[in-house]
């Protein structure tokens, strides 16, 4: 069970901004719908978001897209500020949240870098016609604790049991779609990459180490805070990138 | 006597009578309260210690486990299909006990009932007596595959995919000793946490089920104990 260090390649340079990430995240992790009122309390959940900036002016303007999730990061500034040990980096590389432990201090998603990390103000709610869409596998939290994306655990865990029942590896190419968290099976321009970083043949850390030499396209979000991100992202192959100023 | 010695004075009888009283009813209170937090406790363990109440809840249609596993000596698994594939044990549907009762069991009053329900088109509403929270994620599949096979008895505390520990093992087998070896099937492996059923008449609880109880066992099966084999 242990010995992974399980990790995401965002290539930025493929994102188109069409948002299946989110919505293939909200309806397998039963994260509870988001009405207009919540994001104007700025309240919403969201485990990824794609965050969207305008750049240049009308009619030379474009628009860039970066999908951010839970960086799952190796020096996580939440862990440290957790009175009770609810989150935690594990022994497969992920920094898990713990709800049963958690008293809603929120410590943790105010020392967050990256604002991924999302409270329950509300008992969740669903009207009656989707009770039975409610993932079984996924723990429907309830007020008063917090919640971040998990790199969709239950699928790492299903998945080493189908694997491990085939006599099978659960990093083998045969499970891939099984392994891979709701996000990167939806996109739809192969944006994302999950994958084991430990595993040197696997295809994330070949790709970490092509795009991690001098010239690669790698980095990994607010570097300089060192937190040891286990999400690396490819920068936009653009062109027009070097004419302004802020590219 | 010395002067300035402290006496006591005998209290009058009125106020001796007074302080029995109030003594009484101030032990009764602390025995009521001390009932209380014991039954509270025994509670939260599972296992009530004063009022035991070790039956089971009555279900819609009075099931004998014992007719159909000590009678006719069908496994755990004929029934419970999904044990060995997957998270939930599953309870048949309604379809696969008509496949037997479609023929067996005329003039009986629970079959009838079994068989209208099937007419109704309708599923039964069993009640659960297995229940772990919803943050827990329980799976039969791992279990099942851990303690089934020929295992060897051990007594040691961290037992080897190979090994089961007598305690367990003599659950299966009232018999078992430390240094043998036994064959456990899939069906057997039940028996470990919920006990005999085979034997009940109306299903119960047999064991606390608390995530001491988990943990314990996983300890001494050096089975992963992070949080998130769980809870996720």
């Amino acid at each position: 069970m242990a010995g992974e260090n399980w990790g995401m390649i965002v290539d930025v340079d493929k994102c188109i901004g069409c948002q299946a990430c989110v919505v293939a995240c909200q309806s397998e992790n039963n994260i509870p719908i988001n009405e207009e009122k919540h994001f104007n309390e700025r309240r919403a959940i969201e485990w990824i978001r794609v965050e969207r900036y305008w750049e240049g002016e009308f009619p030379d303007v474009k628009a860039r897209f970066i999908p951010i999730m839970c960086q799952h990061c190796g020096d996580a500034p939440c862990e440290p500020v957790c009175p009770v040990f609810a989150t935690y980096r594990n022994d497969e590389g992920l920094n898990v949240q713990i709800y049963n432990r958690c008293i809603g201090t929120r410590f943790c998603s105010n020392n967050c870098p990256y604002h991924v990390r999302f409270f329950n103000f509300w008992e969740p709610e669903w009207p009656e016609s989707l009770h039975n869409q409610l993932n079984p596998d996924v723990t429907v939290r309830s007020r008063g604790i917090m919640e971040k994306c998990t790199f969709c655990i239950q699928r790492i865990r299903r998945t080493k049991r189908t694997a491990s029942r085939a006599g099978a590896d659960a990093t083998d190419e045969e499970f891939e779609r099984s392994l891979d968290p709701a996000c990167v099976n939806a996109c739809p321009t192969e944006t994302l990459y999950f994958g084991d970083f430990n595993d040197p043949e696997s295809k994330v850390s070949a790709m970490k180490e092509k795009e991690s030499k001098r010239d690669g396209r790698a980095y990994t979000m607010l570097e300089n805070l060192g937190t040891n991100p286990g999400v690396i992202y490819l920068k936009k192959i653009d062109k027009h990138a070097e004419d302004v100023a802020h590219g | 006597m010395i002067p300035g010695d402290f006496q006591l004075q005998r209290p009058s009888r009125k106020k001796l009578m007074l302080l029995v009283l109030l003594g009484g009813v101030g032990l009764a209170a602390f025995a009521g309260i001390v009932l209380v937090a014991i039954f509270i406790i025994s509670a939260w363990f599972g296992r009530p210690v004063i009022f035991g109440f070790d039956e089971g809840p009555a279900q819609p249609i009075a099931f004998p486990h014992t007719r159909h596993v000590e009678d006719l000596g069908l496994d755990c698994t004929f029934c419970h299909r999904n044990v060995e594939k997957g998270a939930a044990a599953t309870i048949p549907s309604v379809g696969l006990c008509m496949t037997c009762h479609i023929t067996v069991g005329d003039g009986l009053a629970e079959v009838e009932k079994l068989r209208a329900t099937f007419e109704a088109g309708q599923a039964i509403d069993w009640v659960r007596v297995h229940r772990v929270p919803d943050h827990v994620h329980f799976v039969h599949e791992a279990h099942i595959n851990r303690f089934s096979g020929t295992k060897q008895i051990v007594d040691d505390l961290s037992t080897g995919p190979d090994q089961i520990r007598l305690v367990d093992a003599r659950k299966i087998e009232p018999s078992a000793r430390v240094g043998e070896t036994i064959d456990v099937a899939a069906s057997q492996v039940c028996t470990i946490c919920h006990g005999n059923v085979g034997a009940m008449t109306t299903v119960s609880q047999v064991r606390p089920l608390k995530m001491n109880d988990c943990v314990d066992c996983h300890r001494d099966n050096a089975a992963p104990t992070d949080c998130t084999t769980c809870h996720y």
